[in-house]
């Protein structure tokens, strides 16, 4: 039987959710073969079964977050016997297994002792004086050791992070997969930079951006949220959608909200028509949600978001965004939308400039949770608050339209009583 | 005390000049601080003067005695007479290996600035210490501090040692001849050490142990070698047994055992040993006035820095929670002083190496097989028998094997331990490779010397990847 344990899948995760799970208690599996959804703060990862055999128990729920080093599942070798054979075998020459070292190097974070850092007393040294955390270092030498290469990698990376506090999840990823590319050529590990050619989802998402900052004047309005009333109202609702088996967040809140405010004030869900010098006003709203994934940004659409209840649009978020970072979303799925909605959240944050989602007329950053000191009748309190940063066409849309609809996505969140009275 | 006193100053003072205290004085030395080193003794402390190196100096002159008798089989004629050993011409000869380490430890303190001064070392304060030296009392003031007291033989309340009949360690490396009967009171590593040397000069050795086999604490696979050369030696080995009175009856020391298979027996010898194990010396140094705390078992609990709850105070070796060996408390010493001066060092590694000077030796580093598969690892382990080794058998000593224990999945080592010929300086490599975080892959490939004993280790991991040479693979 073979605990396994939550590896470090990111550089340097501490914690990770489990997103689903792709295979139940009892199943056979292969090895190499996907059985876990893990989202850190970072990236997705597919956590693959490390032997072949029977899947005996699950320990965690999809939507739980587990911390690194946790056993999350146990597996029963198929056939003790059989395995031993074909271990002996395989000894019988070290380059009989050239897959060893990259299967293993997923998984030895967590089968190793949790108190030994490979590293060797140069490396350790090293770290002491660079003041990292070796726990926190994902090696890239053999069977994961850690070396020198990986440090100067860790510090990158952290100086990256703390320099760009505000950046978008997207931001990195140009950074992240020159990264990846280093680590897979060892003569790079030595050169100071090195040159990728912009393609794919990337080029298309630099394409874009630039079509749409160069086409659309962007002016951007911030406001901030009091959320106590509505995290009260999801935290009651929280026994409901646990029957459902669904995992509810603010967002379907958020989208409920902002349809009822598109919809008073029109030219937010609109668009100009270049081309024939026209506007269009929308009558149907399908809201975009900004999403981020291993190939890059990418917007699935809820369609028809004003005909659906909040347990619907929690579902269908949900589906959504796993469908965008297994890459399975149709052409379908990400266009058409309306509006959209960039949900920086769980990232941190205070403010942004969201680039709009060409030819759409607003967008809306949603930032930060966190209690925060502020005046209520004259008298400082505490309250859970959250700041909301919409970019919108100042070619359609006047400054006073603006801040006239966030003032009235404000009214309905903060006062989720009337959000529920107005909802259709 | 005088009051008006006038404290020297110093930066560091450090409490005990053995293997710990002295290589941490000279580091800062090295390191531009100003160092008072206190040894109320004899620089160099247990391991120099009356731990390791006399006892190994009696190992090996016991083995060169021992291993005259098997010249003949290699054709070498001695002379008919029995051959003797003089203990007092053994000791001069001692004597003067101590005297040149100890001097050249003096040196090496003096060139790098270490004042030592003689004399018994006690806080006054966080910040201050007393030494009395001969008939004299000094205050020395310090910014940082480093206790490194070491630790003696612990003695239990019913034994009286005299020195005379009833020995400790130190007692029974001075002695002035080879008893004809020695008792050993305790089957750990220096019981074994000591009675196999004595066993060698002709000695008749009797070791009494609590444990159901001597050597408890190491491995029973490791162990088993040599308690079959300990009875080749004529060795008496008392397992499961427990001392229960220790007198001195004309001129012989009478030792009243018990065992549940035995019932109570008495052993008469000339000479009887303690070796139970060894306390830490944290008594009467005023550790409470500098407000170091000390734990249940009288050691000074530690961090990787080698830092007390007293942040400008340090402790290192014997005093601190761990194996009592001189290399640790070297390794401590270092990364106290470092530390001190302000660089990033720490004693961050579980690979304390250990090694017994039994016949023939044990020596490892990491962990068994059984701790490993405790700790939850799928373990391979390869071991190479020292009875295939061309250098070992050249040499007349194939007793022993190498082993290595290797985790399955990664193949990364997790233990490195040996019986065998030279196992105590064959070790260095095991201690390198798990520092490195080695594979075995790494061992095997690796081309070794031949022939020498080393091949042991490849062979070993070869074993472990399923293609030895020179042995049947299994």
């Amino acid at each position: 039987m073979i605990e396994f344990k939550l590896p470090d899948v990111g550089e340097g995760m501490h914690e990770g959710e489990i997103i689903q799970w792709l295979i139940k208690e009892g199943d056979a599996v292969k090895q190499d073969q996907p059985i876990v959804e893990v989202q850190t703060d970072k990236v997705n990862a597919e956590l693959t079964a490390p032997i072949t055999g029977v899947v005996k128990n699950i320990l965690f729920s999809a939507g739980d977050t587990v911390e690194v080093g946790t056993t999350i599942f146990t597996i029963q070798e198929e056939n003790e016997v059989s395995l031993k054979d074909v271990d002996r075998n395989e000894s019988g020459g070290r380059q009989e297994q050239p897959g060893y070292e990259e299967t293993n190097r997923v998984t030895s974070h967590g089968q190793l002792d949790a108190g030994r850092v490979l590293a060797t007393p140069f490396v350790r040294q090293m770290a002491r004086e660079m003041k990292i955390d070796l726990h926190q270092v994902k090696g890239t030498g053999p069977a994961g050791r850690i070396i020198e290469s990986d440090l100067q990698q860790f510090v990158e990376i952290s100086s990256f992070l703390q320099e760009h506090p505000d950046h978008n999840n997207d931001t990195i990823l140009p950074e992240r997969e020159p990264k990846k590319k280093a680590k897979q050529s060892k003569s790079a590990e030595a050169e100071p930079e090195e040159r990728i050619l912009l393609k794919g989802i990337r080029k298309k998402i630099a394409e874009h951006m630039v079509k749409s900052v160069s086409s659309i004047p962007h002016v951007t309005h911030v406001d901030e949220l009091e959320m106590n009333a509505l995290k009260e109202l999801k935290d009651q609702l929280k026994v409901y959608s646990e029957d459902k088996e669904i995992k509810l967040t603010f967002l379907p809140f958020f989208v409920k909200a902002i349809v009822i405010a598109l919809k008073e004030f029109q030219t937010l869900n609109a668009s100009i028509d270049d081309k024939s010098n026209e506007i269009i006003l929308k009558h149907y709203y399908h809201i975009g949600i900004a999403t981020n994934t291993n190939e890059g940004l990418i917007v699935p659409v809820i369609k028809h978001a004003d005909q659906k209840t909040i347990f619907q649009l929690a579902d269908e978020i949900r589906q959504l965004a796993t469908q965008a970072r297994e890459g399975k979303l149709s052409l379908e799925q990400i266009t058409g939308s309306t509006f959209t909605i960039s949900n920086v959240g769980p990232i941190g944050g205070m403010h942004a400039t969201p680039i709009i989602n060409y030819p759409e007329a607003a967008i809306l950053s949603l930032h930060k949770m966190e209690p925060r000191m502020v005046v209520r009748d004259l008298e400082g309190v505490i309250r859970l608050m959250m700041n909301m940063s919409l970019s919108f066409d100042h070619r359609l849309i006047d400054g006073v339209t603006a801040v006239q609809f966030t003032n009235r996505i404000k009214e309905l969140l903060e006062n989720p009583i009337r959000l529920v009275v107005e909802m259709r | 005390m005088v009051v008006g006193e006038v404290a020297v100053e110093t930066d560091v003072l450090i409490m005990g000049g053995g293997p710990g205290g002295y290589a941490a004085a000279i580091r800062l030395g090295q390191l531009g601080k100003t160092v008072v080193l206190v040894e109320k003794d004899r620089l160099g402390g247990v391991c120099l003067n009356r731990g390791c190196i006399p006892s190994k100096a009696l190992i090996h002159t016991a083995d060169q005695f021992r291993k005259l008798g098997d010249l003949g089989e290699m054709g070498i004629k001695l002379p008919q007479e029995r051959i003797t050993m003089d203990l007092n011409v053994w000791q001069d000869w001692k004597g003067g290996v101590i005297s040149q380490l100890t001097q050249g430890i003096a040196h090496l303190c003096k060139e790098n600035g270490v004042t030592v001064v003689q004399g018994q070392a006690t806080f006054l304060s966080d910040g201050r210490i007393g030494v009395e030296t001969a008939g004299d009392f000094e205050t020395y003031k310090f910014e940082h501090a480093i206790i490194a007291t070491g630790s003696r033989p612990f003695i239990p309340s019913f034994i009286e040692v005299d020195g005379e009949f009833i020995l400790d360690s130190t007692a029974s490396l001075q002695l002035q001849g080879v008893p004809a009967s020695l008792s050993i009171i305790g089957g750990g590593y220096i019981g074994i050490e000591l009675g196999m040397a004595f066993a060698k000069l002709g000695t008749k050795v009797t070791i009494i142990e609590m444990a159901d086999r001597i050597l408890p604490q190491i491995a029973e696979n490791l162990v088993k070698e040599v308690i079959h050369n300990a009875k080749k030696l004529g060795m008496n080995l008392i397992t499961s047994a427990r001392v229960e009175k220790a007198m001195v009856v004309d001129g012989q020391v009478h030792l009243h055992i018990h065992s549940e298979k035995l019932g109570t027996e008495v052993i008469v010898s000339e000479k009887s040993l303690v070796t139970i194990g060894r306390i830490p010396n944290t008594e009467e140094i005023g550790l409470n006035r500098a407000g170091v705390m000390i734990g249940e078992k009288g050691h000074i609990t530690v961090d990787m820095e080698c830092r007390t709850n007293v942040p400008h105070i340090f402790a290192i070796g014997d005093i601190t929670p761990g194996p009592a060996l001189a290399h640790r408390a070297s390794k401590q010493g270092v990364v106290a002083a470092e530390v001190i001066c302000g660089l990033p060092s720490a004693h961050d590694s579980a690979y304390v190496p250990y090694v017994i000077f039994s016949e023939p030796q044990i020596a490892g580093v990491g962990i068994t097989r059984e701790e490993a598969e405790r700790q939850g690892y799928s373990v391979k382990t390869g071991k190479f028998p020292f009875s295939a080794n061309g250098r070992a058998l050249a040499t007349n000593e194939m007793r022993g094997f190498a082993e290595v224990i290797v985790d399955e999945k990664s193949h990364i080592l997790l233990g490195m331990h040996m019986v065998g010929p030279d196992a105590s300086n064959l070790i260095g490599e095991g201690v390198l490779a798990l520092e490195l975080a080695a594979r075995v892959e790494d061992i095997a490939l690796s081309i070794h010397p031949h022939p020498t004993l080393s091949e042991g280790w490849m062979e070993a991991a070869e074993a472990a990847l399923g293609h030895a040479i020179h042995i049947v693979n299994n």
